[in-house]
């Protein structure tokens, strides 16, 4: 299969020219014309704004990767065949994107969410399909006809799930979309830029463009990587430039942006709101980390001793970091209920009990516990230490047990009690760990947002005199509620920064204890 | 000799006490254990049992954990409410056996509080008299269970006669408007209605099945093209690979919660706000996803490819047939790492499905909608709540050595 290590130049002249070619190189003009055209017209980039900057200087890019694509592929290297295959796929993608949105094949998830509804009974003949085919190898024992049989379940259940939900018969609906005079030209273009790059994949354009065994794989690269990097590009770095520059501008969402320099930012140092929300999560981060990382630590070195039922605490302990924010913080609102909630009624009970014990008469605390603005952030502090511990003690649990056995088995030769063992072998070889975990801590502490925003829900997520007010509720408020885009996304920058800063701090001190050099 | 018997009992009595000590510590662990085990459960044992209780009973002081609700009992084929009340210093469970008995109101001349209605058959009069509030009213000697009062008469009434339900001979006497608020009978009794009508409520039976659909959509397709990008990362060379994957790791730092705004934006002028499309693309393509499967394809030794390759095998098959066939269990942490986020998150879903329509609500948001509304009884968001809960709960059941792994694999990096 594996040709001969040819040169670029004697592989040109064995095959001869495919019949696709001259075609091709017509298509290389046309794109680059396209782009051309695009740049040149006054209607062809008709966004307005902060991303006119941002496309325009796309387009020219990509003007002039064409130019150079068309070139290449005229002379037939191989740099023609990768840069003509990156403009053909990115144009297919996006005209072809453009057409499928404007034929609303994307929105067509919600026809598919109430046909889904109707028929959620075979998702549970699939999922029993699937229970069958996996327990048929259990202990060990392999039982292929129980497998077959459950594979055979899951199956057919798909199958008349697919049918019975009418997704075959939904395709003429979008098919007939077509119609759309506008969106013809789009789609053609996105069928013929398609068909020209699956061209350039296929072998017999390896062989034209002379491409070797190391290009070849840097195509294969290529190709495997973009549907994740398209995504990322799309959906990630574009989104993240956009709001990088947005944040420089004064942009309700109606009118056109306008540019205002360093304006938000200087205003956000004098924004009372915006300094009482980074003061109240700095303040929740110093209580909340120590009370999260510390439990957590002592659980964690419990749970290292192996002790029988170890496997049952860690699951436990694991249930409120799965079980969902929103149920968890409102299953919580419930308890915290300052009349009839299970935290003041316990007050009470545990008061009463040493006042019996010890004869006083202590009046036993019975706090608003949302809505006093002395104690709602303690409350949300307390739904954050909750739901983080059994995270953290997993996560230093798999940390001791890489520590290496023999240090302890040392440490016992020399007489050294638990607590000099956990001193001085536990706590030092733990630090990559405990690094991790305050640091993922402290970076969820300060975009604390759920939490406050349900406990107050549905009076202000900001809660009772500020006092829950944390710098994303701010940001929520501020794009969403008041519609100021420009100055929310310099909340939301602001706010990455000081991620950012305390993150890099911290791994600095850290690195000067020397737990990185070693 | 004496010597090495002395260290011999040294040795032993240092065994003996290193054993107390190991006792007590090992009690001490599992108290500590426990306690903690108790203060993560109770949340989720208060969840269930509030979710099985009648709207009142949420609302009880003091508080209880099991749902309570008034019990009934069947006579003569038909369902009557059980009482519980004050019979000879006890109390017992009765049922209405007979209404409009003709009784008085007596009250103990000492203490005026202290009343009592009773049927007139049951008091004969002494022909005395006592002063009550300054009038002059006749005492009665009353029968109540096998004592005999001197009461005075206040005023007539009526009364109901209370049977007891084992016991027919238990027989007792009480005003039937009264102890129909105070002394109805209670008993544990879940209320499994509460599903079924949650279920009918607001589109919750829509925003389970929409999230269910959310999150398989998103496992999958992240599990796709992680395992595409996971695969060039590791085993394909080209240019500007490393510079790519820089990009990667170093978005993972990112915090998502500058992406809200300008990912918004985006679904404006898609025209995606709304709809559940907004909740699926966005995260089919996940750069921890991608890391996570690239550190796990560079551990695959290199030489059980090499057959295939010189074999001529397209990468594609390669990639299907041999690396994903060996990678579950990263491809299973990845895919409960993505469940969790897909089922779970929250902000995300209350920017882009902002209201409008309830038929694209997902759980978090309809959840949060019920919790915020004071018209609806916390036992009916409770038991929203726990249909929120229980398939997290189910997938941990099954797989919790890859969520277990998850959270190691997120510390090593």
């Amino acid at each position: 299969m594996t040709a001969p290590p040819l040169t670029a130049e004697t592989r040109r002249e064995v095959g001869s020219t495919p019949a696709w070619f001259t075609p091709l190189l017509v298509w290389r003009v046309l794109v680059a014309a396209g782009f051309a055209v695009l740049l040149t017209t006054r209607r062809g980039i008709a966004i307005e704004g902060a991303n006119r900057v941002l496309v325009l200087a796309g387009v020219t890019l990509a003007l002039f990767v064409a130019m150079l694509a068309g070139y290449q592929t005229y002379r037939r290297r191989h740099l023609g065949r990768l840069l003509g295959f990156t403009v053909d796929l990115l144009t297919a993608s996006v005209t072809g994107f453009m057409a499928l949105n404007r034929m609303s094949f994307f929105n067509g998830l919600d026809a598919v969410g109430e046909r889904f509804n109707r028929n959620i009974i075979w998702l549970v003949v699939i999922v029993a399909g699937w229970l069958i085919s996996g327990w048929s190898e259990r202990g060990g024992l392999s039982r292929p006809r129980i497998q077959r049989i459950g594979r055979y379940i899951m199956a057919g259940g798909a199958a008349i799930m697919v049918l019975a939900m009418g997704l075959l018969g939904a395709i003429p609906g979008v098919l007939a979309n077509i119609a759309d005079l506008e969106v013809v030209p789009v789609l053609g273009v996105a069928i013929v830029a398609a068909l020209f790059a699956r061209i350039q994949i296929g072998e017999s354009a390896a062989r034209l463009f002379g491409t070797t065994q190391s290009q070849s794989e840097g195509f294969d690269g290529l190709l495997f990587i973009a549907p994740n990097a398209l995504g990322f590009l799309a959906f990630f770095a574009g989104p993240l430039i956009f709001s990088l520059v947005i944040s420089f501008t004064e942009w309700s969402g109606l009118q056109p942006a306008e540019f205002v320099g360093l304006a938000n930012y200087r205003e956000l140092l004098g924004d009372a709101l915006f300094l009482r929300s980074l003061r109240n999560i700095v303040i929740f981060g110093l209580v909340a980390v120590p009370l999260t990382v510390a439990p957590a630590l002592l659980l964690a070195a419990l749970l290292n001793s192996k002790l029988p039922g170890i496997r049952v605490f860690r699951a436990i302990y694991f249930l409120p970091s799965i079980a969902g924010v929103v149920g968890v913080t409102l299953i919580w609102k419930q308890l915290f209920n300052a009349t009839v909630g299970f935290l003041n009624y316990s007050i009470l009970e545990v008061t009463e009990f040493f006042n019996g014990l010890f004869g006083t008469a202590v009046a036993a605390p019975q706090p608003l516990w949302i809505s006093a603005p002395e104690v709602a952030m303690i409350s949300v502090i307390i739904l954050f230490v909750w739901q983080r511990i059994g995270f953290d003690t997993v996560l230093f649990l798999a940390g001791m047990q890489g520590i290496d056995r023999s240090l302890y088995e040392a440490a016992d030769i020399d007489g050294a009690g638990a607590w000099t063992r956990f001193r001085h072998i536990t706590v030092p070889m733990l630090r990559p760990t405990t690094f991790f975990v305050v640091a993922t801590d402290i970076i969820l502490a300060l975009q604390t947002f759920n939490e406050p925003f349900i406990l107050q829900a549905p009076s202000t997520p900001a809660g009772p005199g500020n006092s829950t007010l944390t710098p994303v509720i701010y940001l929520y408020q501020q794009a969403f509620q008041q519609f100021q885009i420009g100055y929310g996304s310099a909340v939301a920058w602001a706010l990455f920064i000081l991620i950012f800063g305390i993150t890099i701090i911290y791994f600095r001190r850290q690195g000067e204890d020397g737990f990185l050099k070693a | 000799m004496t010597t090495l018997d002395n260290t011999a009992e040294q040795a032993a009595r240092d065994r003996r006490r290193s054993r107390t000590r190991r006792i007590f510590g090992v009690g001490g662990a599992y108290t500590v254990l426990i306690g903690f085990a108790a203060v993560m459960l109770f949340p989720f044992v208060y969840m269930v049992a509030t979710a099985l209780k009648t709207p009142e009973d949420t609302f009880r002081y003091p508080p209880k954990v099991l749902p309570r609700a008034p019990i009934t009992t069947t006579v003569d084929g038909v369902d009557v409410p059980l009482f519980s009340l004050p019979i000879d210093g006890g109390e017992a469970n009765v049922f209405l056996a007979e209404e409009g008995v003709e009784a008085g109101v007596f009250v103990d001349p000492a203490s005026p509080e202290d009343s009592l209605a009773w049927p007139m058959s049951l008091a004969t009069e002494t022909g005395a008299t006592a002063t009550l509030d300054g009038e002059s009213v006749p005492v009665y000697t009353v029968q109540v269970g096998s004592e005999a009062r001197d009461l005075a008469f206040q005023r007539g009434t009526v009364v109901g006669r209370f049977v007891g339900i084992d016991d027919p001979s238990i027989e007792t006497f009480a005003v039937v408007r009264i102890a129909e608020q105070e002394s109805l009978a209670e008993g544990v009794a879940p209320q499994w209605g509460n599903f079924r009508e949650v279920t009918e409520l607001r589109d919750v039976d829509r925003a389970l099945t929409n999230t269910i659909l959310v999150t398989i959509l998103v496992v999958a397709g992240t599990l796709f093209t992680s395992i595409m990008g996971g695969y060039a990362f590791s085993r394909l060379r080209f240019k500007g690979r490393d510079a790519i994957f820089l990009a990667y790791v170093g978005s993972i730092m990112i915090p998502f919660t500058v992406l809200i705004i300008p990912l918004f934006r985006l679904m404006v002028s898609l025209g995606w706000i709304d709809t559940l499309g907004s909740l699926v693309w966005p995260f089919l393509f996940n750069a921890y996803g991608t890391f996570l499967m690239r550190q796990f394809f560079v551990s695959i030794p290199k030489d059980l490819e090499e057959a295939a390759v010189i074999d001529g095998a397209k990468r594609w098959k390669i990639l299907w047939g041999i690396f994903v066939p060996l990678s579950w269990p990263a491809i299973a942490t990845l895919a409960t790492f993505m469940f969790l986020y897909a089922w779970n998150s929250f902000i995300w879903p209350l920017v882009s499905i902002n209201g409008a329509n309830s038929d694209d609500f997902v759980l978090t948001i309809a959840l949060s909608t019920l919790g915020g509304q004071s018209g609806e009884g916390p036992n009916l968001i409770f038991a929203a709540i726990v249909l929120s809960v229980t398939v997290p709960f189910l997938v941990f059941a099954f797989a919790q050595r890859y969520f277990v792994e998850n959270v190691a694999t997120s510390g090593i990096k």
